[in-house]
């Protein structure tokens, strides 16, 4: 322990000295920069970015490398609070309540409160991994398939705080979602599935293609057919451009709260950041004092999920580094870019280049902070965007929507998805069924499935094993309970008022 | 809108891109095709060589264009249709695209391309866990014999190189491929914790992805696909352990259908005199990757020799229809 | 879910609501129908097929409580919708598709996208707004391809830079 702190301040000495934090900004910057464009994730910001630091010494290319795998995380979310279009599947939790405050007015709010959370949740991740590492990971190579299936069914379970006021059209959408996510070759056996001979559709539908759709494609088509109505007249700025003392009172919570699901989910080799941002999002729907708001722009739906996906990706570092295993895109390509240092991810790190691991746990402190220093000044300038007479921003929305997908995959297949998504978005607001549980359906849906069949496979098809394996029985014990409990709970409540 | 941060990064970027084209001027100017997503395995490739081909001096300009889709059924599609005939114009490929043509049923097949040079390629390992009773290639053999059904095997996706190798593994020892129980993961990562958590029998990947794992013990490499041994390793070849099993997955680079016979000469040398620059080697130590050049009409019967194996096996499989 | 939903105002029975149900029906019909052209290869556990199917079954429970809700006149109340602009914004996507299809480049792709949807929002200034977008395009072209070395389509206009 006392050797950890020695060594960890051994790295943030290093990575203080003045040009460190310069290429930090520098860092930050430019992944904030790339970050913001859709269909540009982490992932692709830093394999774009990443040749632009091998000019440096190991030290500073190292920190400039944090500083634009940070930023190009928090452009995904600017992009999914001011125009609706998340730039990944990570941030599509963070749309959701996201842009229904930039559209009230509380954009500056919504990006303030995903920048310090993301710092706070960077902040927390980063020191459990520093001090966690080698204890999280044992844990975390115990999961197998069945254990994986057993969490995508709590998951599942808490969707339903996506569904809106009606199960039967919030289970629709879902099923939707979920035969969406059917599209494609099915990975265990290599056979098409829907994809009636259209070679585009073997890859399966992209989630940035649909959620875009649905959300960016959708919200314009359906703004335009409403106009005669009433002319949505959107207000950049309305009370506050920061936080007030109530965001923060409502923000501290969520901020803790999404740490805590996004860093051991994003530690499990399968864990990925989706399933924490949307856990995070229900919780924070169940807990809050402020039910009427969800849905219309509460701050702890943008608190808690850009909490959970930051964590998650501190949390991808901890089978990173102690056992060189990548289990998301982005951690392959910070894979790739360790190895330009000489550094090997892997379980021998920690013990043969404490020096460069510290330094990068260091790197990671900065270029958080920077994340900060750099953003909330701009926040108020991101804002200023929604002043854009309506016409101007919207046509620019829909520019933008369609260039992440052209960016990504320029095919008319492709296009034709985003169009067709679009009007389906469009469709689903006017027959008022939910948005985000088919989003939701086309990630979970396929990882459910090939996790239970995979466990099958391994068991020679005997169910039994999901709940032999004590950690996939308690997930699905979790789950049976939080599916009943509402039930339960209106019962007894009735049953109650009976009483009086 | 969108001014304010392209100009920022416009600026930043290209005083950092700048430095890396010294100016040649020669006359070849060439697209290059990545059939998959940027910042996959081909489109390495494909950048890698636009790098070395520019700084080679072998080519003023090179452009990387990606087509994804189907382990680039896609890709070849379009590049077999849309750049036949055209001598300026490669497309990168490997392993892969063999099975996914033959799985995805492609109209499209690589004896339509004219093949340039295999580029590099990637030994395979079969790995334990450090725990497990199974010490050598032998005792898997042996377990594979006994009970196929029990002995899981992870890897890579379906159909392709670690697939492949389970299967050919299966025949090898005498055991039926058809019923190997193949548990596909998507990306090493997860198969490696399914492994080191214990879940499965036996785990299937490239060399490199396993080395820090074999080096500290977790592991056990109980063999690798090469015909030799490399060169300071102590991991036995299967070949060695009288297990008849090569196998790489290797890259290569193809040119459209219908050019001349001058045309091909002069990609061929193209990518010969890239090979042997400083610029391709410094890269392949960069990321890695073995050197596996193998040029002309020795790379085209290669070629023809590894597509009806893999689609021999994928039928052995199941996974293709015969 | 075609666009062609009649918009009509409340009644008992809700027509765009049983238009609903009948197509999680085809849905679940074309899922079926799909599942059954796969062949079980997979050795052990479950094959491709089972879930294709289980979730068909969902679609089809979703359809029949669909069409109850439809025959109550459950359905939320709508306000009535004004086609023009939805559709001056399709056709804008459809002119993408075409001009990217057809080889016309990035350009003049997301400058019709943008000069339809502008209009679409009540603009009539179209000269303007095309200038507007073709610079817009032409910015953005030119910072992912030479600086991202990220290749958009590419068309008569993108080769003149």
């Amino acid at each position: 322990m006392i050797d950890t702190f020695a060594a960890l301040a051994h790295g943030m000495a290093v990575a203080v000295q003045p040009m460190n934090l310069l290429y930090a900004l520098i860092g930050v910057f430019l992944g904030t920069a790339v970050g913001v464009l859709p269909g540009i994730g982490p992932a692709l910001t830093v394999a774009l970015l990443l040749p632009v630091t091998y000019k440096l010494d190991p030290g500073g290319s190292l920190i400039m490398f944090a500083g634009i795998y940070y930023g190009g995380m928090y452009g995904g979310s600017t992009t999914a609070i001011l125009i609706n279009t998340p730039g990944e599947s990570a941030s599509m939790a963070t749309a959701l309540e996201g842009n229904k405050m930039a559209k009230a007015g509380r954009g500056g709010p919504a990006l303030a409160t995903a920048a310090i959370g993301s710092f706070v949740a960077g902040t927390i991740a980063t020191i459990g991994l520093a001090f966690l590492a080698p204890w999280l990971v044992d844990i975390a190579v115990r999961f197998g398939p069945e254990d994986y299936f057993a969490l995508m069914c709590v998951a599942f379970v808490t969707v339903s705080a996506t569904f809106g006021d009606s199960p039967i059209r919030g289970l629709t959408s879902l099923f939707i979602g979920l035969t969406l996510g059917l599209v494609g070759i099915d990975k265990l056996t290599g056979q098409a599935r829907l994809a009636f001979g259209v070679p585009e559709l073997l890859d399966g539908v992209e989630v940035t293609t649909l959620a875009v759709g649905l959300f960016a494609v959708g919200e314009a088509l359906y703004v335009a057919s409403r106009r005669h109505h009433t002319e949505e007249k959107l207000e950049p700025v309305r009370g506050s451009l920061w936080m007030t003392k109530e965001d923060w009172k409502r923000s501290w919570k969520p901020w803790l709260r999404g740490t805590m699901f996004g860093f051991p989910i994003g530690a499990l080799p399968a864990g990925g950041a989706e399933i924490p941002t949307f856990l995070s999002y229900s919780t924070e729907k169940r807990l809050t004092k402020h039910p009427e708001e969800f849905g219309k722009g509460a701050i702890e739906g943008v608190a808690g999920p850009e909490a959970a996906n930051n964590a998650s990706a501190a949390g991808t570092l901890v089978p990173l580094l102690t056992l060189g295993l990548p289990t998301s895109a982005t951690a392959a390509m910070m894979l790739a870019g360790f190895q330009q240092y000489g550094l090997n991810p892997g379980p021998l790190l920690f013990a043969e280049r404490p020096d460069l691991v510290w330094g990068l746990i260091a790197s990671l402190f900065i270029a958080n902070m920077m994340l900060l220093v750099l953003n909330l000044p701009l926040v108020g300038l991101w804002v200023r965007l929604l002043a854009i007479p309506q016409p101007w921003l919207y046509a620019g929305i829909l520019v933008f929507a369609t260039m992440g997908t052209i960016a990504a995959k320029p095919s008319v297949v492709e296009l034709s998805m985003l169009a067709g998504f679009g009007v389906l978005g469009f469709l689903m607001r006017r027959f008022d069924f939910p948005i985000a549980p088919v989003v939701v359906g086309l990630i979970l849906g396929p990882i459910a499935e090939s996790q239970l069949r995979r466990a099958l496979a391994i068991s020679l098809g005997d169910p039994m094993t999901l709940l032999q394996s004590p950690i996939s029985a308690t997930l699905l014990g979790i789950a049976l309970i939080a599916l009943v409990a509402p039930f339960v709970l209106k019962g007894l409540g009735r049953f109650k008022a009976n009483e009086d | 809108m969108f001014r304010f941060p392209m100009r920022l990064v416009g600026a930043a970027v290209a005083l950092t891109l700048a430095a890396a084209n010294p100016g040649f001027a020669q006359q070849l100017e060439l697209k290059l095709m990545a059939p998959a997503a940027p910042g996959g395995g081909w489109d390495q490739t494909a950048r890698s060589m636009q790098q070395a081909l520019v700084a080679a001096g072998v080519a003023r300009s090179v452009q990387v264009t990606n087509v994804p889709g189907a382990g680039g059924s896609v890709g070849i599609a379009q590049f077999v249709n849309g750049a036949k005939g055209d001598g300026n114009q490669m497309m990168v490929n490997g392993f892969v695209m063999v099975g996914a043509l033959a799985m995805n049923k492609s109209p499209v097949t690589l004896e339509q391309v004219t093949p340039i040079a295999r580029l590099t390629e990637e030994i395979q390992v079969i790995v334990v866990p450090a725990n497990s009773p199974i010490k050598n290639a032998q005792d898997l053999a042996a377990a594979v014999k006994a009970d196929i059904a029990k002995v899981t095997f992870a890897g890579g996706s379906a159909g392709g190189v670690d697939h492949v190798m389970a299967a050919l593994f299966a025949g090898a020892v005498g055991a039926d491929a058809k019923k190997i129980n193949y548990i596909p993961f998507s990306g090493g990562g997860e198969s490696l914790a399914a492994i080191l958590g214990g879940k499965v029998t036996a785990g299937i990947s490239g060399l490199s992805e396993y080395e820090g794992q074999i080096k500290s013990g977790k592991l056990r490499a109980i063999g690798v696909t090469s015909e030799k041994r490399i060169a300071g390793s102590d991991i036995p070849t299967f070949k060695e352990q009288g297990i008849d099993l090569v196998i790489a997955n290797w890259r290569s680079v193809v040119a459209p259908p219908g050019i001349t016979p001058e045309q091909r000469k002069t990609l061929s040398d193209a990518v010969e005199k890239m090979v042997k620059s400083d610029a391709w080697k410094e890269i392949l130590k960069q990321k890695g990757w073995e050197d596996a050049y193998l040029g002309g009409d020795a790379f085209a019967d290669f070629l023809k020799k590894e597509t009806a194996r893999v689609t021999d096996v994928l039928k052995s499989v199941g996974l293709v229809k015969s | 879910m075609t666009s062609g939903d009649p918009v009509q105002p409340q009644r008992r029975v809700d027509r765009a609501g049983l238009v609903i149900a009948a197509l999680l029906a085809v849905l679940a019909v074309v899922l079926v129908w799909d599942a059954r052209r796969l062949q079980s290869a997979a050795m052990y556990g479950m094959g491709p097929e089972a879930m294709p199917v289980v979730i068909a079954c969902g679609l089809a429970l979703l359809a029949i409580g669909n069409f109850i809700d439809a025959l109550r006149g459950n359905l939320p109340a709508r306000e009535s919708a004004d086609p023009v602009p939805v559709v001056l914004i399709l056709v804008g996507l459809a002119l993408l598709i075409a001009i990217i299809g057809l080889g016309g480049g990035f350009i003049l792709a997301t400058s019709a996208l943008f000069v339809t949807t502008s209009a679409a929002f009540g603009r009539r200034a179209i000269l303007i707004d095309a200038i507007i977008a073709l610079v817009m395009s032409t910015l953005i072209y030119l910072a992912f391809d030479r600086l991202l070395t990220l290749s958009l389509p590419a068309g008569p206009l993108e080769r003149l830079l």
